[in-house]
């Protein structure tokens, strides 16, 4: 005889946005505060992830800087700083994507 | 070594690239000075070798220090050189330019599959994040 779990939302509770555990271990998308999620909760969490996601941006930008003025020769830290700053980027456009996809999906939604 | 962020991989081959970068220059010092017969201390230039350590914070690599090969130097016939001694030999480093070939080859692979293993890791990720498409 299988069981079969019949929770099926049980998986899903784990990836809400907000729930804060982020085993990718970029910078947090989530805060976890335990509050219950919504559509506001994750504009504010990706908010800070802008910032956190800028900061790696600002840091590449301050690597390259170093690099062409010659107060840094040290190249690849330069790959380092873009490689991350880029990474980090590419998910923040990502999910921003997939936010603004949501957010007109709902609001073309016929009531 | 754990490696909990997503940033570890770019971390460790970051690592690697700037090791192997270091055995490049140790290796370009004994070529450039393979003929070096007075390394400033009164004896000829002595070959050096890099040695590598385990980064342990990372997991990465780290060129620990960088040690001189205390081998014999090699000895070369050339009586009129002043500074041969009395059977007319002259000391000459101990670096060998065959071996220091293969080193750079080495070192030249080991950085290439350094880079390898950082694009393939942002492939990874980039693949991933298409996920969210």
């Amino acid at each position: 005889m299988i069981n079969v779990d019949t929770n099926i939302t049980g998986p899903l509770n784990s990836i809400r946005p907000g729930a804060g555990t982020d085993s990718l271990g970029m910078p947090k998308i989530g805060i976890s505060d335990g509050k219950k999620s919504g559509f506001a909760n994750t504009i504010k969490a990706a908010k800070n992830y802008i910032s956190e996601v800028d900061d790696l941006q600002q840091s590449s930008d301050v690597s390259i800087q170093d690099l062409l003025s010659g107060k840094n020769e040290d190249i690849t830290s330069v790959v380092s700083a873009v490689a991350k700053a880029d990474m980090s980027f590419k998910l923040l456009v990502g999910v921003r994507n997939k936010l603004i996809e949501a957010y007109k999906q709902t609001m073309n939604m016929p009531l | 070594m754990e490696v909990d962020s997503s940033f570890g991989p770019i971390d460790i081959a970051i690592s690697g690239m700037r090791a192997h970068g270091k055995q490049m220059k140790v290796i370009s010092s004994n070529i450039a000075n393979a003929r070096t017969s007075d390394a400033g201390n009164g004896e000829p230039y002595r070959r050096l070798q890099a040695e590598f350590k385990t980064d342990e914070d990372i997991g990465g690599v780290k060129v620990d220090k960088i040690v001189k090969d205390m081998s014999d130097f090699l000895e070369i016939l050339d009586p009129g050189n002043p500074m041969a001694d009395e059977n007319g030999y002259v000391a000459m480093p101990n670096v060998s330019l065959p071996v220091e070939m293969i080193n750079m080859n080495i070192a030249t692979r080991m950085y290439q599959a350094n880079v390898a293993v950082l694009k393939r890791y942002q492939q990874m990720v980039e693949t991933t994040l298409e996920l969210l498409r």
